[in-house]
């Protein structure tokens, strides 16, 4: 248990000091934008009571918010992702005792349904973050595309994080 | 009362829910870019320490650019003293003049800052500077690079600051085409970070396409004529008796290294002015 509390609140810090530090400076064709810090949120145990999975989302989204001088959005988007997270989860996995104490992740749930989560998160998050932020501002083709290429480009990184960090040394 | 409790107990997680909801809802809309609180910025204590901390390493990117645009700035600025200082001395021989040149009315003072933090893909962008209210840094002062304008202070913490970068959508500037008296209002419109847009410009306002715009000098925060980009087209204004410049911008908001914060010796001065307006 508290094993895992550290290895959370790890993930944590790393999560919001690579997304400022890093992934901030990133825009790809002005348009590709990855938002990588989401993967805590996604790496939460399936179990995990729901309102400490919003306060965690929340304060997450807070933490990015004061580092990037966006204030309120990635907090919104955060809590409001942390709401649908569990019905993402099972719309590709069995309702069971088995896979609700999992920790999402490719050795749990295999490959391709590990995919097709990660995807519908990232991409259900993006358009929720930039629908939010460019609400007074771009049209809605100019938030299509944005959300298209940053969950590309985020899906790739995370994909790609996930077969470097073993399940294990996580939860 | 009990089943109030139950109900309370049933429902709690999505009071929590609603709760957070709420909280990120008042702090999206009720932010105020003016004046808003130091804790809630990039300036404050953890956020300015950290980017301090990475800023030791990044700092070194970009250098060769950043060296070659300073050298170009030295030459150019070398050959605009050797010639003031010639026509100094012609004018000397010429006119013998026993009054002093009166040093103390310098208007405006530099403070050289180091960028700590910087974004360009939102559409209210920020960057952070390393120097504060301890250095004389107040907010609304005007900061420019070796290239030109790129933004304003507008928080300030005791050693570092934020600035609005040219690059925010609230944020307007008051410019001129180069060498002219026409005057427009400068802002950014979200997407490529290397062009804003003159608008307001009268219809009989001529110029060029490579023209350079520059400030106007008629805010506190910037003297006159800093460059801010060069003019690359015409677009059609909402209203006939105007019409809107796209401007390429000529500061590099990418990688923006030293930066110089403008301070105005008059301003306390012109701020008393404005308190006879009739309101």
């Amino acid at each position: 248990m508290t094993n895992a509390v550290i290895r959370y609140s790890l993930l944590f810090i790393i999560c919001v000091l690579l997304q400022v530090l890093i992934f901030n400076r990133i825009a790809l064709f002005n348009v590709a934008m990855p938002v990588i810090f989401i993967y805590f949120i996604i790496r939460l145990p399936i179990n995990l009571k729901l309102s400490y999975v919003f306060t965690l989302a929340f304060f997450l989204g807070l933490c990015v918010d004061i580092f990037s001088d966006t204030p309120g959005v990635n907090a919104l988007a955060c809590t409001l992702i942390a709401s649908i997270r569990t019905p993402i989860y099972y719309a590709y996995m069995a309702k069971d005792d088995i896979t609700s104490r999992l920790t999402p992740g490719i050795s749990t749930m295999g490959f391709i349904d590990y995919s097709k989560y990660l995807l519908s998160f990232i991409v259900i998050y993006c358009f929720l973050v930039f629908t939010i932020e460019y609400f007074s501002f771009a049209d809605v083709k100019g938030i299509v595309i944005l959300s298209a290429a940053s969950s590309a480009i985020t899906f790739v990184i995370l994909l790609a994080a996930d077969s470097l960090i073993p399940v294990k040394s996580i939860a | 009362m009990r089943n109030l409790l139950n109900f309370f107990l049933k429902y709690g997680t999505w009071f929590i829910f609603a709760f957070y909801v709420i909280v990120s809802c008042v702090i999206l809309f009720t932010y105020n870019a003016y004046h808003s609180s130091i804790y809630f910025s990039s300036a404050n204590a953890v956020s300015s320490s950290v980017y301090g901390a990475s800023s030791e390493i990044t700092g070194y990117f970009n250098l060769r650019e950043i060296n070659r645009d300073l050298e170009e700035n030295n030459a150019r600025l070398e050959n605009e003293v050797l010639n003031l200082r010639h026509q100094l001395a012609e004018l000397n021989t010429l006119i013998s003049d026993s009054l002093e040149f009166d040093n103390s009315k310098v208007r405006y003072d530099y403070v050289p800052a180091t960028v700590i933090n910087n974004n360009v893909r939102h559409p209210k962008n920020y960057f952070s500077i390393n120097r504060g209210s301890n250095d004389g840094i107040r907010v609304g002062q005007g900061v420019v690079d070796h290239n030109g304008v790129v933004g304003i202070v507008n928080v300030t913490g005791k050693n570092t600051a934020r600035v609005i970068s040219l690059l925010n959508e609230t944020q307007r500037f008051s410019v001129k085409i180069k060498n002219t008296d026409y005057i427009g209002s400068l802002s950014w419109k979200g997407g490529d970070p290397s062009v804003a847009y003159m608008e307001e410009v009268p219809r009989h306002t001529k110029y060029q396409v490579g023209d350079t715009v520059v400030t106007s000098g008629y805010s506190l925060s910037f003297p006159a004529n800093i460059p801010v980009g060069v003019i690359m087209n015409r677009i059609k204004g909402a209203d006939d008796n105007f019409f809107i410049l796209k401007v390429r911008l000529t500061p590099n908001f990418k990688s923006l290294g030293t930066v110089r914060v403008i301070k105005d010796n008059f301003k306390e001065s012109l701020d008393s002015l404005s308190q006879h307006d009739i309101p």
